[in-house]
C-alpha cells in the first residue's frame, strides 16, 4: 500500500461521503476499521460493507473512493434500470424551441435540463406565507383500508387468547367471549408533482398544498419532476411550510426545465413502484408533454393497476372550455379515476374532500 | 452435536459457497465474511430473483448452521414472530384440571409445553447454532421493524409467565428486502449492507451451468447472453438469474441444445412474466437470433 496511514485514508474516506451527502456515523466508521483489518486486501468492499447502506449511496462512494484512494476500485456494472431512450423532442425552456435530442448518457448535463433552484426560493414570500397560513387548515384526508393486524372490538372474529383469559374467571368455561377484527389504517398518499416549466406559476402553490395537506400524515410521498423524478418527502417534511419549500427547492431536479411525464412516471414505477401499490396516486401536472405520449399511456395504465385510486389535477382545467386535447393528457385520461383542476385553494379543497370519499 | 464451519478469509467463504452451487461475487463474498467475523446482520437488497434468500439457504448449509425462517408480510406482528401461547390445549387443560382428570396447579397453563415457539424465539434459543433469516423485512410495517431492532439488539425474549430467554452466542443473521420501501436508518447502521447486482455473462453462464447441470455448455452460454439482451429491453420485471436457469432447463427439456428463436419463443414463459413484457421480449429476441 503506499499514501498515507490506513487508518487517515479511512477517515479520509468517510469524511469525502459525508461531504458528498451520505449520512456516515461514527460507529460506521469505528466498524469499518475494523472490517478494513479484516480484510486488507478488499478496502472498496470493507467500506461498501460498512459505510453505504442504500443502493442509491452506491454509486457517490464510487466516485468519492476514486478520488480519495484512486485505483482499486473494482469496475462494477450497474443493474439500476436509467431510461436511456428519449422519444419525442426535448424544449429548450427558455425559448420554447425544440433543441436537437441529447445522447443520452450526456442527458444529466444537458443544457435543456435547466437546474433554476434560485428562482423557487425567493418568489413571491408574501403571498406564498398567506397562502400557507390558509393552506395549514387543511388535511388531506386519505381513505381506509383494511390491514392484517387485529385490535379488541365488539364483534368480528373471536379472540381465543382474551377468551382464555376470562375463561379462567369462570372456572375454565369460556361464558364471555372476547372478539377481535382488522385494524384499519389511512392508505398511503403519492403526490407526483409536475414542476417544469410550463407549470411552474402553480408548482410553488401545489408543493405548499403538499406540504400542508400532509403534514401530520404518517404515510405519505411526495415527488416532483420535469424531465426526471426526484423524491422530495424528507425535504417537505419540515414543519416550516417556508423551510420545506427551500429544501425541496434545493432538490437536484431541473426546475421549471421541459417535461417528460411519461418518462418520470415509469421511474416512478420502476423505482418505486412498492409505494404505489394500494396507495392514492395525485398527479398534478398540465399533461403537456413532450415525450412519447404511448410511454405515458403505459406507464400510467400500470399505476392505474398498482393503486387503489389516480387522481389527476390539471390547472389547465379552469378554463371552462378546456378540453383534454394535449397528447399527453389524452393517453393519460382513461387511466384516471378523478380528474379536476387543482388551481386555486378552492378546487384544491375540493379534491382534498373527493379524496377522502374514494 | 455439528460444530459450527468458520471461514479464515473470504475466499475460503468463497469456495464453500460454490461446492454448494452458489456463486457469489468477490463484494458479496467479503461483506458476508465481515458480517460473520463482526457479529453483524448482513442486509441483502437487489432485484427480485437475484439469489437473496439463497445466499442465506446455502450460508447455512456451508456452515452446518440450522436455518430458522422469517418470512415477513403486511400485518405480521409479534405473535407471529416470536410466540404464541397453545390456546385451545390451555382451554382444555383447564378443563381437565377443574375436572380433577390432570393433576398439578393453575400455574402449569403457562408451561412450556403450552408455548408455541415462532422463529425468533426459536433462534434465540438456538443462539449460535442457527441462522436466522428475515426474508423481505420490507414488507413489514415499521411497528414491526422497531421491534425487531430491539430483539436484534440483545437477542433476549422476555415471555412475563416464564421468565427471560436469552442467547449465549447470537445466532447469524440475514436480512433480505425488494426496497418496496426504505429500511430505517437505525437497523441499517447495524448491519452489513450489500446489493446483489445481476451477475454479468460469464458468470450467469457458471450459474446456469451449475443448478442446471444437463444444459449444454453452449447452450448455458447462449441463454446468459440472451438474458443480458433482455435487461436492457427495458422490460417490467426484468428476467433474475433464478428464471435465466428455468428457461435453460425449460429449453433443454425440449431437446433443444442450443437457444433458437421459435424454442426461445415457446419457452418464454419460464423467463417472463409479465404480458406487457413478453411482446417486447418477443421482439428483442426476434432480432437478436435473426442476426445470428
Amino acid at each position: 500500500m503506499t499514501g498515507p496511514a490506513p487508518e487517515s485514508r479511512l477517515v479520509a474516506l468517510a469524511a469525502g461521503l459525508r461531504a458528498a451527502g451520505v449520512p456516515v456515523g461514527t460507529g460506521q466508521v469505528a466498524l469499518m476499521a475494523r472490517a478494513a483489518a479484516l480484510a486488507p486486501g478488499d478496502l472498496y468492499w470493507a467500506g461498501r460493507a460498512t459505510l453505504v447502506n442504500r443502493a442509491d449511496d452506491i454509486p457517490v462512494y464510487d466516485r468519492v473512493y476514486r478520488e480519495l484512494l484512486g485505483s482499486g476500485a473494482p469496475r462494477v456494472t450497474r443493474t439500476r434500470r436509467e431510461h436511456a431512450t428519449i422519444r419525442g423532442t426535448p424544449f429548450d425552456a427558455v425559448s420554447g424551441v425544440p433543441v436537437d435530442a441529447p445522447p443520452p448518457d450526456a442527458a444529466l448535463a444537458s443544457p435543456t435540463e435547466v437546474l433554476r433552484r434560485t428562482s423557487f426560493a425567493r418568489c413571491g414570500e408574501d403571498e406564498l406565507a398567506r397562502l400557507a397560513r390558509l393552506m395549514a387548515r387543511m388535511r388531506l384526508r386519505a381513505p381506509e383500508r383494511r390491514t392484517r393486524r387485529r385490535r379488541p372490538s365488539r364483534g368480528g372474529e373471536p379472540d381465543l387468547r382474551r377468551t382464555l383469559r376470562r375463561a379462567f374467571r369462570t372456572g375454565g368455561e369460556p361464558l364471555d367471549r372476547a372478539w377481535r377484527e382488522r385494524r384499519r389504517r389511512r392508505r398511503r398518499v403519492v403526490l407526483v408533482i409536475d414542476v417544469s416549466g410550463s407549470m411552474s406559476g402553480f408548482a410553488r402553490g401545489l408543493l405548499l398544498f403538499a406540504h400542508a395537506a400532509l403534514r401530520g400524515e404518517p404515510r405519505w410521498e411526495a415527488f416532483v419532476f420535469g424531465t426526471r423524478l426526484t423524491r422530495v418527502t424528507r425535504m417537505l417534511d419540515h414543519p416550516s411550510p417556508d423551510e420545506a419549500l427551500r429544501r425541496a427547492a434545493s432538490a437536484e431536479t431541473d426546475w421549471e426545465g421541459g417535461t417528460r411525464i411519461g418518462q418520470s412516471v415509469r421511474d416512478l414505477l420502476d423505482r418505486h413502484g412498492g409505494l404505489l401499490r394500494g396507495s392514492v396516486v395525485v398527479v398534478l401536472s398540465d399533461g403537456l408533454d413532450v415525450g412519447d405520449p404511448e410511454i405515458l399511456r403505459h406507464a400510467m395504465r400500470r399505476v392505474h393497476r398498482l393503486a387503489h385510486r389516480v387522481v389527476w389535477l390539471n390547472p389547465l382545467k379552469e378554463h371552462p372550455d378546456y378540453a383534454p386535447l394535449a397528447r399527453g393528457m389524452a393517453a393519460a385520461l382513461p387511466s384516471v379515476d378523478v380528474f379536476a383542476s387543482g388551481h386555486d385553494l378552492h378546487s384544491l379543497e375540493m379534491v382534498a374532500a373527493a379524496i377522502a370519499a374514494l | 452435536m455439528v460444530r459450527r464451519v468458520e471461514f479464515a478469509t473470504p475466499d475460503a467463504l468463497e469456495t464453500a459457497l460454490a461446492e454448494r452451487s452458489y456463486l457469489a461475487d468477490r463484494g458479496l463474498a467479503v461483506t458476508a465474511f465481515l458480517a460473520l467475523k463482526l457479529g453483524r446482520p448482513l442486509l441483502l437488497e437487489g432485484e427480485p430473483g437475484v439469489g437473496k434468500t439463497e445466499l442465506a439457504r446455502t450460508l447455512a448449509a456451508a456452515m452446518g448452521l440450522r436455518l430458522i425462517r422469517l418470512q415477513c408480510y403486511e400485518g405480521i406482528d409479534a405473535g407471529q414472530a416470536l410466540y404464541e401461547w397453545d390456546y385451545a390445549r390451555q382451554l382444555l387443560h383447564a378443563r381437565a384440571l377443574q375436572d380433577g382428570a390432570a393433576a398439578g396447579g393453575a400455574g402449569e397453563l403457562y408451561g412450556p409445553e403450552f408455548l408455541v415457539e415462532r422463529p425468533l424465539l426459536a433462534a434465540v434459543r438456538a443462539g449460535d447454532r442457527a441462522l436466522l433469516l428475515i426474508d423481505e423485512l420490507d414488507r413489514s410495517d415499521d411497528e414491526f421493524e422497531a421491534f425487531l431492532l430491539e430483539v436484534l439488539a440483545d437477542f433476549q425474549v422476555t415471555i412475563p409467565e416464564i421468565g427471560t430467554i436469552a442467547a449465549e452466542r447470537p445466532p447469524v443473521v440475514v436480512i433480505t428486502s425488494n426496497r418496496t420501501r426504505e429500511l430505517h436508518d437505525a437497523l441499517k447502521r447495524r448491519c452489513l449492507f450489500h446489493w446483489i447486482d445481476y451477475p454479468d455473462v460469464a458468470r450467469e453462464t457458471e450459474i446456469v451451468r451449475l443448478r442446471a447441470p444437463g444444459v449444454s455448455e453452449a447452450l448455458a452460454a447462449s441463454v446468459a447472453r440472451a438474458v443480458a439482451l433482455l435487461r436492457d429491453a427495458d422490460l417490467i420485471k426484468p428476467p433474475g438469474p433464478a428464471e435465466s436457469v428455468d428457461w435453460a432447463r425449460a429449453v433443454d427439456a425440449l431437446g433443444f441444445a442450443s437457444l433458437e428463436l421459435e424454442v426461445a419463443e415457446a419457452t418464454l414463459g419460464a423467463l417472463v412474466k409479465n404480458p406487457d413484457d413478453v411482446h417486447a421480449a418477443r421482439r428483442a429476441l426476434a432480432r437478436d437470433l435473426a442476426r445470428e
